[in-house]
């Protein structure tokens, strides 16, 4: 008798009409994508890019390929050169600087690595080509990363606990060449 | 094996053993040796920084701490000497932190800059700092120092030094060069040559293989890699005969470092022996790496159409070398083609070479460098007792109790070896015994310094053979065994005065005698000969008389002792072997031997020429003869250079005009190849496999480290293509399979440790001594100096003036000259110029005064061919060994015309540039003379 009650009622029809339009009433969760995009937290392991020092814009990099020795994926490669000046060496940065990103595996130990906080992630993501090589990004494309999403690159050192919010922190992981501090009128008369 | 102290005693000194215990281990150790080394063998390893086993602990780290019942404070483990009864304990809490307080000192001064820091991966300091767990370091103060650029090579960066003191202990205990020192400037102290000078030395650069953290840097390689990038390839060094063994640390093209044992092998010293070496290196290997990278290499064949060289693919190029080959054998006969080949090649190149020339080309006419002196050592060494080479070893040499050397710069032209040798006397007590005209460095240190007058190594050898026998010291043996020839040595040696001998040599008898005797009654004496023996008029008499004292000091006889001809170029040793002269098949094997011959003939599935007459086969004097009267139409070169090795005296340019065809094969442009009519470009010793033979008779391996450059190609590929256009293809694929059959066709050529037997004496061996004792006729030279081309430690033949590095260190083509020739001049300074006349020519050289030198010797370095030198000198040719000597001459010297401050007209400037053409200027001038 129930059953047949049941059934004439179409109970089981309203209680799914029922949960249907609950759901015109509960927030939504899926986001239309590439319309709209989730907010992503500081430490989210994005594309690389390379930083340079706020007050100078001098790169920070030094070319120390602790990255590329760090790297599970062997994907990064670095050839470094030297700066000279009347014969003393003044900077040491890196004259190329590949990532080939198809083989990231987004660890971030290479950011760990970093003495001098030059690498950092940021949140970006989208970076389909049609074209593979502009995969392996190079030394122009990661600064150009670092100086677009800068802010993403900071947050993302900040809260991996690598560097301070203001620059005087920064500052500390400087390494200044020991000839390039002082101009001493003896070395001249070494020479 | 046992613990290498640093103090000084023979090998077979008895020492007083003493127990002692070790973390509650009884061990027995020798008394007063290092308490380091007996904690060591109980298999407990301290830490330490400051520490190496091939010198004296000194004590400045502070890391390898232990305590010590009975004192109060820590014990310095490596200063601390060994007593009865003592008791240690190596690992408690209070060592362990003691031990973290010592790593925080030297850190607190450290800058750390590891990121920029070459060291960086290989440092001993972040080793230290982090296996001891020192994290935090509390107020750093950095020293502030800038840092030393100032030396051509290494950099000193006094902010990363952590004094240990190794750098100066090395250099002064093991190289006996002391160059480095601490001194104090502005209150800090500093590590750099002595007075805080400009560090001008050896350039071993073994300060830089011991440096524990990145305070020595070679400027070659500064900042340039990082140790986990580079490859590390372990080869043989390509200079000079030591062929010691060194790590190319490579990244996919380049060289970047040269590194060798010193710098890996554990400093502890656990598998060292007593003798052995310590695994350095010496200027030319550590710093001349870059001519492997230069841009003037050679890439592609180059063949000449209308006088100019034009770039043609390989394929071609050695077809028609094919042809052109095959159509003058057919035409003339084998006997019209020569080849030439480098004592640079591989074995295996040199054996494939001999191989084509005598199987394919049908000629013996071929040679090698050792035909500029070696060949004395290896025709007159096997004409006597039958060897070919040298009869002891690195660690014999080393384990020696006396050691006679003559006419050798040993630290100038083996380093090494040299370093053996002063081992020999610094660490095992050793007697040394330096004859030579010039003081050299080698002979400032040595017990027994004997300074002779130029050309008079054949009156000592007479009178050290006269004093030998005269003394009574004879070895028994040789007298019983060989009664005839000893007695035809007694009666010749009679009739040598020992006034002449003294007169001659400028050395006082007793001196004389004492060297004999010491050589005498040496257990373990080495006789040891080099240029200036070898490569002198008289050189195989001499190296005769050599072996006769040999012989009667019983050196070939005595358990490690022995007698060590030393060469200049890698491989010469092996190039002979490989038989690469005519006198010779592989093996040393006589060529006139029908057997031998007819074996080798039957392997290579081939006839060889016949030996005909006296000689089988023209060697390099006598090709460049048969060239001049046309004889000669075709010329096969592998990495040789005549042109820009023998004099103009020898007319060589004249005879290679007159060959219808010359094939170079060269990694670099040379003064020959430009007048070749084909060039191929061969691969350098970083690219190919093979082996080297050093002095001794080790052969080392040589591997490749990278692909050839450009279009290069190595030696033996080079000729195994060339054999399929020569119509008898040989078939080898790789450079073991051509191994393979040199050892099977002179067996145990490879083997690691060869037996040097000697073979009874010829039985005319006592036929010509009375005319090897005569006295030698009246020297003619009067009122002239020696002039005499001398090599130098920076540079190993013509090859390393391709090398930027090297040629900064020393690219000085400037005559050196005695103080009081310089006097007599006119009081002339170093920098000036002088006249150089010779019957050939005159040419203007600067002169460096040089207070080693006796008067009546100017030294010139044979490395350096602008101005030409070299082509200042008469050229004499053995009539038994067929060596060329042109290393000494005649000349007068006149102060230079040019001091005068003289307007350059435009007609003097191009007079100026012709003498810098070179070749000709020599020629021009003595043309000039004559009218």
């Amino acid at each position: 008798m129930r059953k047949i009650l049941y059934n004439f009622l179409f109970v089981e029809i309203v209680k799914a009409l029922k949960l249907v339009f609950s759901h015109y009433f509960v927030k939504e969760v899926t986001l239309q994508y590439p319309h709209e995009k989730t907010a992503l937290p500081n430490t989210q392991r994005g594309a690389l890019c390379l930083l340079r020092y706020e007050e100078s814009q001098e790169e920070r990099c030094v070319g120390c390929d602790l990255c590329g020795a760090a790297c599970p994926s062997a994907c990064i490669t670095v050839v470094s050169e030297v700066d000279e000046k009347d014969g003393y060496v003044v900077r040491r940065y890196a004259s190329s600087f590949d990532i080939d990103i198809t083989k990231c595996v987004f660890c971030g130990f290479c950011v760990e690595a970093c003495p001098v906080n030059a690498l950092a992630m940021t949140k970006m993501y989208e970076y389909s080509t049609i074209n593979k090589r502009d995969l392996i990004f190079d030394k122009t494309k990661l600064y150009d990363i670092g100086e677009k999403l800068h802010r993403e690159a900071k947050g993302y050192l900040v809260a991996h606990n690598q560097e301070g919010e203001d620059e005087e922190v920064v500052s500390q992981y400087r390494y200044r060449f020991p000839s390039s501090r002082q101009e001493e009128p003896e070395q001249e008369e070494k020479k | 094996m046992s613990s290498v102290g640093k103090q000084s005693a023979a090998p077979d000194a008895v020492k007083k053993m003493v127990e002692l215990t070790i973390d509650g281990q009884v061990v027995t150790a020798e008394e007063g040796s290092s308490l380091f080394n007996a904690v060591k063998w109980t298999g407990t390893q301290l830490p330490a920084m400051c520490y190496h086993y091939s010198f004296s602990p000194f004590g400045s780290c502070g890391l390898c701490l232990v305590e010590v019942e009975g004192k109060k404070h820590n014990v310095r483990a490596c200063t601390a000497k060994v007593t009865e009864g003592m008791v240690v304990s190596t690992g408690t809490d209070k060592i362990v932190e003691a031990r973290k307080g010592a790593v925080e000192k030297h850190l607190k001064t450290h800058p750390l800059d590891c990121p920029v820091c070459d060291k960086d991966g290989q440092c001993e300091l972040q080793d230290m700092a982090y296996d001891l767990e020192v994290y935090d370091i509390k107020e750093g103060k950095r020293k502030q120092i800038p840092e030393d650029t100032r030396s051509l090579v290494l950099d000193f960066n006094m902010e990363r030094c952590i004094l240990c003191g190794q750098c100066i202990n090395i250099c002064k205990e093991v190289q006996l060069v002391d160059a480095l020192c601490f001194y104090k400037k502005d209150k800090q102290k500093h590590v750099g040559a002595h007075g805080g000078e400009t560090l001008y030395c050896e350039f071993c650069g073994d300060c830089l293989a011991v440096c524990p953290v990145g305070a020595i840097v070679s400027k070659f390689s500064k900042y340039t890699f990082k140790p986990w990038q580079l490859k590390k390839t372990e080869t043989t060094c390509s200079f000079c005969s030591d062929g010691c063994s060194i790590t190319l640390e490579t990244n996919a093209r380049d060289i970047m470092v040269v590194t060798s044992e010193l710098s890996y092998e554990s400093k502890w010293g656990f598998d060292v022996e007593p003798g052995e070496g310590h695994g350095g290196i010496c200027v030319r290997g550590r710093f001349g790496f870059q001519y492997v990278m230069s841009d003037a290499r050679l890439s592609k064949p180059l063949v000449k159409t209308e006088g100019q060289f034009v770039e043609a693919p390989w394929f071609k190029t050695l077809i028609d070398i094919g042809k052109r080959l095959n159509d003058i054998k057919a035409t003339h006969g084998g006997q019209a083609i020569a080849g030439l080949i480098s004592g640079r090649c591989t074995n295996e190149s040199v054996y494939l070479f001999q191989r084509l020339m005598r199987s394919i080309l049908e000629t013996n006419n071929i040679d090698t460098a050792a035909r500029y002196g070696h060949m004395n050592s290896v025709l007159a060494l096997r004409e006597t007792v039958n060897i070919g080479g040298a009869t002891v070893d690195e660690k014999q040499l080393a384990l020696s109790d006396a050691i006679l050397m003559i006419g050798s710069n040993l630290t100038e032209t083996n380093p090494i070896t040299a370093l053996r040798v002063k081992a020999s006397m610094s660490e095992f007590a050793g007697k040394l015994l330096v004859a030579d005209d010039t003081e050299t460095k080698i002979m400032k240190l040595a017990t027994h310094p004997l300074q002779i007058a130029p050309h008079s190594e054949g009156d000592l050898i007479q009178g050290l053979v006269k004093a030998v026998i005269a003394k009574g010291l004879t070895d028994p043996d040789f007298i019983e065994k060989q009664s005839e020839a000893y007695a035809a040595l007694k009666e010749a040696v009679a009739r040598i005065s020992e006034t002449r001998v003294s007169e001659k040599t400028g050395l006082e008898w007793e001196k004389i005698e004492e060297a004999a005797i010491l050589l005498a009654q040496s257990k373990r004496g080495v006789l040891l000969w080099g240029e200036d023996i070898v490569s002198e008029k008289g050189a195989y008499q001499n190296v005769r008389r050599l072996i006769d004292l040999a012989l009667l000091t019983g050196l070939f006889r005595k358990e490690g002792a022995g007698i060590l001809p030393v060469c200049e170029e890698n491989n010469e040793q092996g190039a002979v072997d490989m038989g690469a002269v005519p006198e010779f098949l592989p093996g040393q094997v006589s060529y006139a031997a029908e057997d031998a011959r007819r074996q080798f003939a039957n392997a290579w599935h081939a006839s060889l020429p016949e030996s005909t007459g006296g000689s089988p086969g023209l060697s390099l004097s006598e090709i460049i003869e048969a060239a001049h009267r046309g004889e000669i139409k075709a010329l096969y070169l592998v990495g040789e250079n005549p042109l820009g090795t023998l004099p103009a005296s020898m007319k060589v340019r004249e005879a290679l005009e007159k060959i219808d065809f010359i094939v170079c094969q060269d990694p670099f442009m040379s003064e020959t190849a430009e007048i070749a009519d084909v060039i191929l470009p061969a691969a350098t010793f970083a690219e190919k496999e093979g082996t080297y033979t050093n002095i001794m008779g080790a052969v080392n391996r040589v591997t490749e480290a990278f692909d050839p450059r450009g279009e290069a190609r190595p030696d033996w590929k080079i000729l195994t293509d060339l054999s399929k256009h020569l119509g008898h293809p040989v078939q080898y694929h790789s450079v073991e399979e051509i191994r393979r059959e040199i050892s099977q066709m002179v067996p145990g050529y490879y083997a690691q440790d060869k037996v040097h037997e000697t073979s009874d004496l010829p039985e005319n061996f006592a036929e010509d001594i009375p005319e090897r004792y005569a006295a030698p006729a009246q020297d003619t030279r009067k009122n002239t100096m020696t002039l005499s081309l001398q090599q130098v430690l920076y540079h190993s033949g013509k090859l390393t003036t391709r090398d930027k590095g090297l040629m900064k260190i020393y690219d000085k083509a400037v005559l050196h000259i005695s103080e009081a020739d310089a006097e007599a001049l006119g009081n002339l300074q170093t920098g000036d110029s002088v006249n150089i006349k010779s019957p050939l020519g005159q040419l203007e050289v600067q002169i460096e005064i040089t207070p080693e030198l006796p008067k009546g010797l100017v030294h010139y370095p044979v490395h350096f061919n602008d101005p030409p030198v070299k082509d200042l000198l008469a050229t004499e040719i053995d009539a038994k060994s067929k060596v060329i000597y042109f290393k000494t001459g005649a000349v007068t010297l006149e102060p230079s015309a040019s001091l005068d401050l003289r307007v350059i007209t435009p007609e003097d400037a191009a007079e100026d540039t012709m003498e810098d053409a070179g070749k000709n200027a020599a020629k021009n001038l003595s043309a000039e003379d004559a009218a």
